[in-house]
């Protein structure tokens, strides 16, 4: 197995790593930082705004260029954690906690080098997971069939509902909802078309573009205009220093081992990803410290630990999306949504049926790494520079190039129109306390949990007990019952989980 | 008669509601079929009248416990900012990347409270935008976007 690790690695790198595709790479991860950095844009707006770049290159440069933007958007919004407090996302909030406090005592540039550092690191030992793990679970997934992928599906989109903020029941309403726009367009089955409303551009599928960018992108933006203030950097920090000294060293391996540790099992997980691991990183640092008093005043390992373990799981949760087709999250539904505009359907089949492609897309994420530390970091005085520019001039370009990325993919006003529609409905549910991602999760697998349930329940001839006698969808049902159960019996499981998420 | 405790939830219940009733309503007239044989109805109407019970539970939540207050609704920002997207897409055709880039620069401004809104700073951004974003898309990315008034 070993050595079949090495050489699909090999192979994985000779595809990846031709001179265009670092060029790709690196203007990726440079773009997703360059937005990630902006205060008030998370990984997610700014993934959704840079796909349509991505679009016109051939697929496995166009995944070269997707993962680059992906750890540059991570990295962007640790880099806004520490500097100005401000978390793009909800996986970075911990990073805030420590990080910013380093930064008030001037070493901004130490907590910036040791995420960088520890992220590199953990998504190097995430890469070599990646590469060990993905070929016995893909041979797993191959003996998967329709019962159990459907089973699959309802019990990764329950976990992702647990692990989303706020309410439960809305979760499971948002996903609900992102299922049935998903089935929006031509039932592949009967030929017959869906909820159109004779509008001929949605006759396949709403398209994914207009839908996440008007969702995550615009809403964002009106969201940041209604408040008097907007968010402001205070940048009273010094850039003292940005390679961590010795004693920082001594300080902080540990806490990234242990991040990175926790963080590749827990990534691995349907639903889970990087914000369970950097809370559960952050608790667990702050439990084996000799001191625990020093955290929330600017331990090293309080960003070391969390910063590692988000960066370890954002890498292992691309396990079950290339794997067995399921997006643990709404990033990985953003990824997997890019993939299927590329043509290629995210499961076990593409690491047979093209091992160039999916071996590519691993080492590309390392790739992706190591773009981050050699070319990220020596720039971080720009992205602080880039920190102190007003919003008053940001958003009317951010806006132009969310709607520049929308019609460029199929130069039609109707993509625009829909956009302003889902812009101005997820304005609404967030009013109602409604987090879009469950909705992208749904909207994503709609189809495909509509295509394995007609399956599953032709060949049983109509009875749903097949989702029982097969034992492996037994089983994921079981997990995804005993789940629910917890939450609903155990009421420190629901504190927890509530307190896990207040900010 | 119901005392409103959670104005939030009340909301999110109201557009569940909306949602699923919509779904059933406009999948009726999808052939159903049975659950061996599934027509285009089944899954969706299924799925809508699943939607519809967590609009019931979550309007029950809404009239039993206490939440938070819905924040108001700004229209202002949201209708300049849709504006500018849907005027985006229905001119750049006809008047090129340029004009609408500095078009939709200027709109958006109008998203500010007037008298934070600075008309020499927005006309230079306006400009800036537009030149950078045809020297971006149209020559560097080769996007397929006229670049002067339709050409």
């Amino acid at each position: 197995m070993d050595f079949n690790l090495i050489q699909n690695l090999a192979t994985g790198f000779s595809a990846a790593a031709s001179l265009e595709n670092l060029g790709f790479a690196f203007l990726g991860c440079l773009l997703g930082t360059l937005i990630g950095v902006l205060p008030g844009i998370g990984p997610i707006p700014t993934i959704a705004m840079l796909l349509p770049i991505t679009f016109g290159l051939d697929p496995l440069s166009s995944l070269v260029m997707l993962a680059g933007i992906f750890y540059g958007a991570q990295y962007g919004g640790s880099t806004t954690s520490i500097l100005v407090n401000i978390p793009g996302e909800a996986a970075s909030i911990v990073t805030c906690i420590d990080g910013h406090e380093m930064a008030k005592q001037g070493r901004a540039g130490t907590a910036l080098g040791v995420a960088a550092l520890g992220s590199f690191f953990a998504g190097t030992v995430g890469t070599v997971f990646i590469a060990g793990f993905g070929p016995p679970l893909a041979a797993l997934a191959q003996e998967f069939n329709s019962p159990d992928n459907f089973s699959l599906m309802v019990l990764g989109l329950v976990t992702a509902v647990i692990l989303a903020h706020g309410s439960l029941i809305k979760a499971v309403g948002m996903v609900l909802v992102g299922l049935l726009l998903g089935l929006v367009g031509t039932d592949v089955n009967s030929g017959l078309t869906r909820y159109t409303f004779g509008i001929p551009e949605i006759w396949d599928r709403i398209d994914f573009v207009p839908l996440v960018i008007g969702m995550f992108g615009i809403t964002e933006i009106i969201r940041n205009l209604e408040q008097t203030s907007l968010p402001r950097p205070q940048l009273s920090t010094r850039m003292r220093e940005l390679w961590p000294r010795g004693q920082d060293f001594r300080d902080a391996w540990g806490a990234v081992l242990r991040g990175t540790g926790l963080g590749s099992v827990l990534g691995i997980l349907p639903g889970g990803g990087a914000v369970l691991a950097s809370f559960a990183s952050y608790t667990l640092e702050k439990k084996v410290a000799k001191d625990p008093s020093r955290f929330g005043k600017g331990a090293i390992e309080g960003v070391a630990g969390p910063e590692s373990a988000n960066n370890a799981a954002a890498q292992t949760s691309f396990i079950p999306l290339l794997t067995l087709g399921l997006p643990s999250n709404a990033i990985m539904a953003l990824m997997m949504g890019a993939m299927i505009i590329q043509g290629i359907q995210p499961g076990a089949a593409v690491m047979t049926a093209r091992p160039e492609l999916f071996w590519g897309m691993v080492a590309s994420m390392w790739i992706g790494n190591l773009m981050l530390l050699v070319i990220n970091l020596p720039l971080i005085g720009v992205w602080v520079r880039l920190l102190s520019v007003p919003y008053r001039l940001l958003y009317p370009a951010i806006l132009l190039f969310c709607v520049i990325g929308i019609y460029s993919v199929n130069t039609n006003a109707t993509e625009l129109a829909i956009c302003a529609v889902f812009a101005v409905f997820g304005y609404i549910l967030l009013r109602f306390g409604c987090e879009p991602a469950p909705l992208v999760l749904g909207f994503i697998l709609g189809p495909l949990m509509e295509e394995n349930l007609r399956r599953s329940l032709v060949i049983s001839r109509g009875s749903p007990w097949v989702f029982i006698e097969r034992p492996i969808s037994a089983a994921l049902l079981a997990t995804t019952v005993v789940l629910v159960l917890a939450l609903i019996v155990l009421p420190q499981l629901r504190r927890t989980r509530k307190e896990a998420f207040r900010e | 008669m119901f005392q409103i405790k959670s104005p939030q939830d009340l909301g999110a219940a109201v557009v569940f509601l909306a949602v699923g009733v919509a779904g059933a309503y406009f999948g009726s007239e999808l052939r159903l079929g049975t659950a061996g044989n599934m027509g285009p109805g089944f899954f969706p109407v299924i799925l809508s009248w699943i939607v519809v019970a967590i609009g019931v539970i979550v309007g029950i939540k809404a009239v039993t416990v206490e939440g938070p207050r819905v924040e108001p609704f700004q229209l202002r920002p949201l209708l300049v900012i849709v504006a500018a997207i849907l005027v985006f897409g229905y001119v750049v055709d006809t008047i090129g990347l340029a004009l609408t880039a500095a078009l939709l620069t200027v709109l958006a401004a109008f998203a500010r409270r007037w008298r934070e809104i600075n008309a020499l700073e927005t006309i230079l951004l306006a400009a800036a935008l537009a030149l950078f974003s045809v020297g971006l898309f149209v020559y560097a990315l080769s996007q397929p976007f006229p670049a002067w008034w339709g050409r």
